[in-house]
C-alpha cells in the first residue's frame, strides 16, 4: 500500500498563486475568528451592563442622583452614555431660563438620538469585516482552485500519456484552497448573522429604554413648567 | 490603547488556539483515514475470491520425485487429480516399504560408514529442503500478485451465490501471457463461468518468475479456484 501523501506536503508543493490564496484565507479566518470571541464577549457584556442598568434605573433611585453618579466617569457603558447624554441635555436646557418645554425635549431627544447612533456604530464594529469575508473567501478559494486546476491541466498538455496519477495532485491541491475559503466563510458568515441579530436585539432595548427615559422627561418638565 | 490591545489579546489568543487545533484535527485526521482504508479493502479483496494454486502445485512437486510422470501430470492434470485420491492406499504402501528399505540401507550404511558421513549428508538434506521452501516461497509472493490481479479484474455477474465454484485451468507462456483458459469444473451458472473466464482473459499477463525452473514448475499451467464468499444472498 502506497503512503498517502500528507495534506501538508500538498500545500508545500502548491504553485505561488495558489499560495498566495492559502496565505489570504489563513489570514482571513484568523482575522474573522479574532472578531468573531472579540464581538462575542463584547456583546455579552453589553447584554449583561443593559440588564444591570436597567435593574438599577428602575430600583426607583432619583435620576439626578444617578446623573451624578455617573457623569464624571470614564468607563461609562453604552446605555449608561444614553442616558448621561439625554439627561445632562434635559438639565442643561432646564436651567436656562426661557426655554419652553417643547425644545427641552427636543433637544434631549436629540442628543439621546446622538448617543445610540455612536454606540449602535460601535455595537456594530468588525461586522462588516465578517460580511466581507463570508461573502468573498469562497470565492478568493474557487480563484485558487481555478488556477490550480488549470495549472494542472496545461501539465497535462505536455504528456503523452494522460494519467490520472499526472493531474490529480494538482486538482488536490487546488481543491485545498475551496476547502480553505469555506473554512474561513462559515464561521464569519455564521458569526454575521448572530452579531447582527444581537445587535438588533440590544439597539431595540436602548430605544425602548430612550423612549421610556423621554416619557420620564417629559412628565418631569411639564409638572416643573 | 492598552485597554484596546487588552480586548483583543484574549480574543487573538483563542482564534490561534482554534487554528492550531484545527490543523492538529486535519494532520492526526489524515492518518485515521489512511488506516480505515487499509482495513476495508483487504476485506473486499480477502472475500471476493479464492485462488486454490498451492494444492494443484504441492502435488504436481511432491508426485514428481515418486512418480517420474511429468508429461502425464502436464497433459491431463484434471485427471490427475482424482487418482491420488484413489491410489492413496497403494502410494502409502510403496512409500512405507520405501522407508523401511531407506532404514534398512541407513543401518547397513551406518554400521559402514563412519557417524561423520551420515552427519554431514543430513546437513545437506537440510540446505535441500531449504532451498524448495524458498522457491516455495518465491512461487507464493508471485501466486498472490497472480491472485490480486484475477480479483482486480473479476466482475461478477449479479446471479452468483455464496459457495459457487467454478476452477478453472490457466496456460501461460514464459512472459507471462495467457494463452489459454479452460474451464475445468463448471459452477452450474453459464454467466458465472464466463465472467470467471473473462476475469483471466482481462488481466491477460500476468508477473511470473524469470526462473525458467520456477515458471515450468509453478505457473505453466496452474487452476484457479473462483469462489465468492462475500455476497450477501
Amino acid at each position: 500500500m502506497p503512503e498517502q501523501i500528507s495534506i501538508f506536503e500538498i500545500v508545500a508543493n502548491a504553485s505561488p498563486p495558489v499560495l498566495a490564496v492559502l496565505a489570504i484565507l489563513v489570514l482571513a479566518s484568523l482575522a474573522s475568528w479574532v472578531m468573531i470571541f472579540q464581538r462575542w464577549f463584547s456583546l455579552r457584556q453589553s447584554i449583561i451592563d443593559m440588564d444591570e442598568f436597567e435593574d438599577h434605573f428602575w430600583s426607583g433611585i432619583d435620576l439626578r442622583q444617578l446623573y451624578s453618579e455617573l457623569d464624571g466617569q470614564d468607563d461609562l457603558t453604552s446605555i449608561e452614555k444614553v442616558f448621561v447624554a439625554g439627561f445632562k441635555e434635559y438639565s442643561r436646557l432646564t436651567e436656562q431660563s426661557g426655554a419652553d418645554t417643547e425644545s427641552i425635549m427636543q433637544g434631549a431627544q436629540r442628543a439621546m438620538r446622538v448617543a445610540l447612533t455612536r454606540e449602535e456604530e460601535s455595537l456594530e464594529t468588525h461586522l462588516v469585516f465578517l460580511a466581507t469575508v463570508g461573502s468573498t473567501s469562497p470565492y478568493v478559494g474557487l480563484f485558487g482552485t481555478v488556477w490550480g486546476i488549470m495549472n494542472s491541466f496545461r501539465g497535462l498538455a505536455n504528456m503523452t500519456q494522460a494519467t490520472l496519477a499526472t493531474v490529480a495532485p494538482g486538482i488536490s491541491e487546488a481543491l485545498i484552497a475551496t476547502a480553505m475559503g469555506l473554512f474561513a466563510a462559515i464561521p464569519a458568515v455564521i458569526g454575521y448573522n448572530r452579531f447582527s441579530a444581537r445587535v438588533e436585539v440590544l439597539m431595540k432595548r436602548y430605544n425602548a429604554f430612550s423612549d421610556e427615559l423621554t416619557g420620564i422627561l417629559y412628565r418631569a418638565a411639564h409638572s416643573r413648567g | 490603547m492598552t485597554s484596546q490591545l487588552r480586548y483583543y489579546f484574549v480574543p487573538f489568543v483563542l482564534a490561534l488556539a482554534l487554528h492550531a487545533a484545527a490543523m492538529m484535527a486535519l494532520y492526526a485526521g489524515w492518518n485515521p483515514d489512511r488506516e480505515e482504508s487499509r482495513l476495508i479493502k483487504p476485506r473486499m479483496v480477502h472475500a471476493q475470491l479464492i485462488v486454490l494454486t498451492p494444492p494443484k502445485v504441492r502435488p504436481k512437486s511432491a508426485r514428481q520425485p515418486v512418480v517420474e510422470k511429468t508429461p502425464e501430470v502436464k497433459t491431463a492434470p484434471v485427471k490427475a487429480q482424482p487418482e491420488p485420491v484413489e491410489k492413496r492406499p497403494d502410494l502409502d504402501a510403496i512409500r512405507r516399504e520405501q522407508e523401511r528399505a531407506e532404514r534398512e540401507k541407513l543401518l547397513e550404511r551406518l554400521a559402514e560408514t563412519s557417524f561423520w558421513d551420515t552427519l554431514q549428508e543430513e546437513a545437506d538434506d537440510l540446505t535441500a529442503s531449504d532451498a524448495a521452501d524458498e522457491e516455495a516461497m518465491i512461487a507464493r509472493s508471485y501466486q498472490f500478485g497472480v491472485y490480486k490481479l484475477v480479483v482486480a479484474n473479476w466482475s461478477r455477474p449479479p446471479s452468483a451465490r455464496n459457495n459457487m465454484e467454478a476452477k478453472m485451468l490457466v496456460e501461460l507462456v514464459p512472459t507471462g501471457d495467457v494463452v489459454a483458459v479452460t474451464l475445468l469444473t463448471s459452477s452450474g451458472n453459464e454467466a458465472f463461468d464466463r465472467s470467471a473466464e473473462a476475469a483471466v482473459r482481462k488481466a491477460r499477463r500476468f508477473e511470473v518468475p524469470v526462473e525458467s525452473k520456477l515458471f515450468e514448475r509453478y505457473f505453466r499451467r496452474f487452476t484457479l479456484l473462483f469462489r465468492p464468499e462475500d455476497l450477501l444472498r
